[in-house]
């Protein structure tokens, strides 16, 4: 998913000044014009990093910990927007419905990922990695197939719930409130996700699980309960993530491959088992895409490849990425 | 008794052997079946050239494809847009290809494992983008369609080829061409070469120790495999009448990744089992249902939990295994 | 056999028990129709193919053509130009198709026309835009398009546009390849003979099928164009929309909007719902909710797709598919005979009736050259979703030469 990335913080804080009031022609007022323009660029950069963040964290989580490149991540946030969809519908015409339904298609995929754990992805630990990323890939194919029998091939559309729906003034443009509230969102996960591994107990075992696994089954830790509590805690997250995107996205099928090579990428950028990399991986792919199109029109098509290319030729582990 | 005839099984030459029940299929089988041995016949050529990096030297690309569609596009504009013939166009297919591997390969063999595999995904991407954009060279997102055949009138020379069609023509072509690039690979996968790249992929580390050019090797690799799966799309784009953006984008890798794991890895004639149990398969299970992804799936699943080996690997186990119990019983 | 073969032979077998019997004895006329039912594009393939099945179950209903039934042979093509390829050989050399139909993508409509020319079936196809189908280079005897085409497409947009007596700054928006392109082109190339006062001050390339179109948003909104014509198109427009209407798009522009990608569409509108931006101008092949001087044949249609598609509001896309097979049953019944050669001929110039109006095969073209119904989108109290306004059908002729 190429992210707009809206750039330049620094426009935002130096540069314009702070009348909101536009009239054309003036230089000042040129000055403001080109930088709220530059603003909005940044802020919708910004919220598609926050929505690729919020798929790719789990992602992430789950190939540092269990070294699992799972394919079926984007298969779970599918899901989790068709679930999403279809508690909507069930709980019409209950107008604050968004949430219980985004909560609903969370568990709904962390229970799917647990299924899938417990009874068929612990037997391939032992295999080649390649074995993994093929059952995965098959688990694609079957969920893809799953959805479109269940719902259809239509598109399908989910309202922003009226808590946020609207939008902010700010700087002469409007920044939508549904977007902002996915800007705080995805840093929220992030921050989350860095305090649990590294404040406590859990997350010490789990960062213990990912260095060195057959050291802490032969001191008696339950590394099968690690792995599959990472695997559900991931799917938890694609499934919201799925929820989250269905107000400002359509749900068609084959969102789920569409999504999941963006999140691979994002992913490698930020170097495989950093949490934080993920995390500035996204917020540049974001910020190269938004200004990518204003100077090449035709950028979004590959702007996500090249990045990546520009970026492992320069660092060939990922930016906070170590050697495997 | 049983050791010495799997030694003499190590000297028949099966390429050959195979190639000569094949040239059977425009007699015995129908116009359809003919179809589907060209294409399977071409994309196990793609997949035995996957194998060349996957099984052999131990590197995961996820990119491959690009070089099938860089071969596909440099045959069909050549003959296409320029007018030249097979001959031409055929092999320059292979060498475009292969200059494009090698500069993927360059950046690509620096980096290992996953980084690897993301990285030759990027430049297929990129490669994808190219073709997808470029409307005046590559006819963009509509592709080129009505790709001119190769001129076989010299065919009808041939005793008992005469009055064959000419789709039944290009099949024998495809298949002698095929045959031919199996054969090379196969030397050199059994080719002092072919032994340091299995080093690698077994030790990379201790290759290096023992002064390989770790980099050198897998590079060579990586333009020896593109250069054959160049050649593979060349005949991919005359079969299909036309090149098309499609054949470029990553979901095509995934398929013939699959091919290559779902016949085995280990064993050189794996890609081509895989294949045709894939095409044979797809063709069958599309005529009843539109849920072949689902059939799929399943069957993965399946074979990843009772045959890692894959279709031979599983095949060569039962038959170690049965050969286990007769020579137990000779004993 | 080892295990696996095992399984897959009895999972095989139990599929078969699910195929419909092939309750259509030999002599029957198969129509082969490959079309993409799985991925982003099975939005629009699996109506169209419902269309198809229901032209041909009322032909077989009325006693069949020339004595025969017909029989709709229908595969995935997965928006694959290669299966396509595979499919319609298939099809053609296996199950003995006498014609083909179908396909989506414009990839797989000229690779299934080049299959066609070389097995000599006719092919008709009900969805492809790409002019490079029947451009000249392309063009043989057995393809025939009964689609609309990007440079109508383009030119009904800038003939609305143009009648916006005080839009002076024209923005453009549509995906990043040949559709996109071409229908853009053809619209500021038309625009500029009709209304040479108007400047085009922004255009925009997203990428097909892009999540976020937030970036092209805001660099569009900041340009101030007073009108935009917009081409994106099916799940690109949902996804679109919903970005948009909070940034407020919509209302700068005060909803000067035209989209020629059947945005107008009674799915489209209805997967929108609530969010649809009412206001802006699009199109239809078929408006399906008409109110006011409604042909009879066309309240029938409806009324038949309702009932077949079990829906309740049926489908704007299934007309393309419904009226490709009528194509097919025209040129038969007039050809007297199935014979691709003797139909191709007949197929020439050849009217015949729709719901939707006459349409004509251009002799030249080989196409329909098949205008839409636009108008406004609206809100309106019997419907939850938008609905064209006074749906007028826009005849191509008068800008096509």
């Amino acid at each position: 998913m190429p992210l707009a990335a809206s750039l330049c913080p620094q426009a935002g804080r130096e540069r314009s000044p702070r009348s909101a009031r536009v009239r054309g022609g003036t230089a000042p007022e040129a000055d403001r014009m080109a930088a709220s323009f530059l603003f909005s660029q940044f802020m919708g950069g910004l919220t598609a990093a926050m929505f690729l963040f919020l798929i790719a964290s789990g992602l992430s989580l789950v190939f540092g910990v269990m070294r699992v490149l799972n394919f079926a991540h984007g298969s779970f946030y599918m899901l989790g927007a068709y679930l999403a969809w279809q508690a909507v519908q069930w709980l019409q015409p209950a107008p604050e419905r968004f949430w219980p339904a985004a909560l609903f298609a969370a568990l709904g995929v962390a229970a799917l990922g647990a299924i899938v754990e417990r009874c068929l992805l612990r037997y391939l630990y032992g295999r080649e990695e390649l074995y993994q990323l093929l059952f995965t890939y098959a688990l694609v194919l079957i969920l893809g197939d799953a959805a479109k029998f269940v719902w259809g091939t239509t598109q399908l559309s989910v309202s922003r719930p009226p808590l946020l729906a609207g939008g902010i003034a700010v700087f002469d443009t409007i920044v939508p409130v549904y977007n902002l509230f996915i800007m705080i969102v995805g840093p929220a996960i992030a921050v989350a996700g860095w305090l649990v591994l590294s404040r406590t107990g859990a997350g010490r075992m789990v960062r213990a699980a990912s260095q060195d696994r057959e050291m802490l089954d032969a001191l008696g830790a339950n590394v099968g309960g690690i792995y599959t509590g990472m695997f559900v805690v991931s799917s938890f997250l694609a499934g919201l993530s799925g929820a989250l995107v269905t107000p400002i996205q359509s749900i068609v099928p084959g969102m789920d491959v569409e999504i999941i090579v963006q999140a691979f990428i994002v992913v490698v950028i930020g170097g495989l088992g950093s949490f934080w990399g993920t995390f500035w991986g996204s917020v540049i792919y974001g910020q190269v895409l938004s200004f990518g199109i204003l100077i090449f029109p035709g950028f979004s098509l590959f702007s996500v490849f090249a990045l990546m290319v520009v970026i492992l030729v320069i660092r060939p582990w990922g930016l906070f990425g170590r050697p495997l | 008794m049983i050791r010495r005839r799997a030694a003499l099984a190590r000297h028949i030459p099966w390429t050959l052997l195979i190639f000569l029940v094949l040239i059977w299929v425009p007699w015995l089988g129908s116009r359809y079946d003919t179809f589907l041995a060209t294409q399977i016949a071409i994309q196990a050529l793609f997949a035995v050239s996957l194998n060349l990096l996957l099984g052999t030297t131990g590197l995961v690309s996820f990119g491959h494809v690009a070089y099938f569609g860089v071969g596909a596009y440099v045959c069909a504009i050549l003959m296409k847009t320029y007018g030249m013939p097979f001959v031409v166009a055929f092999p320059a297919a292979g060498i475009g290809a292969a200059v494009f591997a090698l500069v993927a390969g360059f950046f690509c063999v620096r980096l290992t494992k996953i980084y690897f595999a993301m990285l030759t995904l990027a430049f297929s991407q990129i490669v994808w983008a190219i073709c997808f954009k470029w409307n005046e060279v590559t006819g963009g997102d509509q592709g080129l369609p009505d790709i001119p055949y190769p001129d076989l009138d010299w065919m009808a020379a041939v005793p008992g080829l005469a009055d064959l069609r000419l789709s039944d023509r290009f099949y024998l072509l495809t298949l002698l061409l095929v045959a031919v690039s199996l054969a090379v690979l196969r030397q050199i996968t059994h080719s002092p070469f072919g032994r340091m790249l299995t080093t690698i992929r077994d030790n990379p580390e201790r290759a290096a120790f023992i002064g390989l050019n770790v980099r050198a090797y897998e590079l060579a690799a990586f333009v020896v495999a593109g250069a054959f799966a160049g050649l593979a799309g060349a005949l991919f784009g005359i079969f299909n009448r036309g090149v098309f953006a499609d054949y470029v984008f990553w979901s095509k890798s995934a398929e013939v990744m699959i091919m290559t794991i779902l016949g085995g890895m280990d064993y050189f004639w794996g890609p081509p089992v895989g294949t045709l149990a894939l095409v044979w398969l797809n063709q069958q299970t599309t005529s009843y249902t539109e849920y072949w992804p689902f059939v799929l799936g399943t069957l993965l699943i399946v074979l990843l939990y009772a045959f890692p080996g894959g279709i031979v690997g599983g095949l060569a186990a039962a038959f170690r295994l049965a050969r286990r119990r007769i020579v137990r019983g000779d004993a | 056999m080892d295990v696996s073969a095992r399984k897959i032979l009895a999972f095989g077998c139990l599929a078969a028990c699910f195929v419909p019997p092939q309750a259509l004895a030999e002599g029957s006329i198969k129509i082969g129709f490959p079309i993409p039912l799985s991925g982003p594009t099975a939005v629009y393939g699996a109506p169209i193919l419902k269309g198809a099945e229901m032209a041909v179950e009322e032909n077989n209903a009325k006693g069949g053509v020339l004595g025969r039934k017909l029989e709709l042979l229908s595969r995935d093509s997965k928006a694959n130009a290669d299966e396509a390829v595979r499919l319609a050989r298939e099809l053609i050399i296996k199950n003995n198709v006498d014609f083909l139909s179908g396909t989506l993508t414009s990839a797989e409509a000229p690779a299934v026309s080049t299959i066609a020319k070389e097995n000599k079936i006719v092919f008709v196809a009900p969805t492809a835009k790409t002019i490079l189908l029947t451009a000249p280079e392309n063009l043989h005897p057995y393809i025939f398009r009964v689609a609309s085409n990007t440079t109508i497409e383009g030119r009904t947009g800038a003939g609305i546009m143009a009648k916006w007596a005080d839009v002076k700054r024209v923005a453009t928006i549509a995906p990043d390849y040949a559709y996109g392109r071409d229908a853009v082109a053809a619209y500021t190339a038309y625009l500029k003979k009709l209304r040479p006062d108007i400047e085009i001050v922004d255009q925009q390339w997203p990428k097909l099928g892009e999540p976020d179109f937030t970036a092209f948003i805001t660099a569009q909104m900041g340009k101030k164009p007073d009108a935009v014509f917009c081409d994106v198109f099916g799940g690109d427009f949902v996804t679109f929309a919903k970005q948009a209407t909070p940034l407020g798009y919509f209302k700068a522009i005060q909803n000067r909007l035209a989209d020629g990608g059947e945005v107008g569409t009674v799915d489209e509108a209805l997967a929108l719902g609530p969010d649809y931006p009412y206001g802006i101008w699009s199109d239809a092949y078929d408006p399906v909710i008409w109110a006011g001087n409604e042909p009879a044949e066309h309240k029938a249609y409806v009324d038949h797709l309702k009932a077949f598609t079990k829906s309740e509001y049926g489908s704007g896309w299934a007309i393309v598919g419904y009226i490709s097979v009528q194509a097919i049953v025209e040129g038969v019944k007039k050809a007297g005979s199935t014979d691709s050669d003797k139909v191709a001929k007949t197929l020439l110039g050849l009217s015949f009736d729709t719901p939707v109006g006459k349409r004509t095969f251009n002799p030249k073209t080989h196409e329909t050259e098949s205008g839409e119904f636009w108008g406004q989108m609206v809100k309106e109290a019997a419907h939850p979703f938008a609905i064209i306004q006074n749906p007028e059908y826009i005849d191509p002729a008068p800008f096509m030469n």
